[in-house]
């Protein structure tokens, strides 16, 4: 018996948790439009995963990567919910990503 | 140097939870008439799921049983929570659920401008913003 396993599962509600709280901040202070960012940052950390000898960090990586993945695709939800009054709206200008000429022809993924 | 696999089955066991978990809860709050059975199964699920974790001799599947069985828990929690959404509004009521026509009675009664029977947002349409693919946190 090892305790590996539910300690991955126990990671996987707090990084999970986390991502509760990073989704709203990230919407409130740079807006939906990084939803891209995100995405690749988190898809970088489970690539990573691959190559880290423990089974440990190889998990949390893992874990923190497909996290990260899925906040980026409820950025745009979370805007809608700020725009009906459900969490802050942030009254100041939003700064573009990185890239945006070139990924504003996507539609933000919501799953 | 061989690939470590245990993240890569975390993050899908991850990304399938959650995204399943999502959809699920939602599904099952709207359709229900009784919460209890379907908690109780996702929470049994869970349950099996984090022994099986424990068990285990490979590190992919110890880490990937050990994620979706947290997710179940979870879910099983997070029914009463969607349930509370659908209270306040925030959530697609359904008229064909008995658990759900009370609110729905209470808001077709209500006085134009008063507050929703839960005290928070009543949405302009008591059946919510849509389907029960709308209306649930993250």
């Amino acid at each position: 018996m090892s305790l590996f396993g539910p300690l991955m599962g126990f990671a996987a509600l707090v990084l999970i948790g986390a991502g509760f709280v990073w989704v709203i901040r990230a919407e409130y202070g740079l807006g939906w439009r990084w939803w891209y960012v995100f995405t690749a940052g988190g898809l970088a950390l489970v690539l990573l995963s691959l190559v880290l000898p423990s089974p440990l960090a190889s998990g949390l990586f893992g874990i923190a990567g497909a996290s990260i993945v899925w906040g980026s695709t409820e950025l745009k939800a979370q805007a809608d919910r700020a725009k009906l009054g459900w969490y802050p709206s942030n009254p100041r200008p939003k700064p573009n990503p990185p890239l945006w000429q070139l990924f504003s022809r996507f539609r933000p993924p919501q799953l | 140097m061989s690939a470590q696999w245990t993240g890569l089955a975390a993050a899908a066991a991850t990304f399938a939870g959650v995204w399943a978990g999502h959809a699920g809860v939602r599904t099952i709050e709207f359709r229900a008439a009784r919460l209890w059975p379907a908690a109780s199964l996702l929470a049994a699920g869970g349950l099996g799921l984090e022994a099986l974790a424990a068990i285990a001799g490979s590190a992919p599947v110890a880490a990937a049983a050990g994620i979706l069985g947290m997710t179940l828990l979870f879910d099983a929690l997070e029914l009463s929570r969607q349930f509370r959404r659908v209270r306040e509004g925030r959530a697609p009521a359904n008229p064909d659920n008995p658990r759900h026509a009370p609110y729905l009675a209470a808001r077709a009664f209500a006085p134009e401008g008063s507050a929703a029977p839960e005290g928070s947002a009543a949405p302009a349409d008591p059946l919510g913003p849509a389907g029960p693919g709308e209306g649930k946190s993250e």
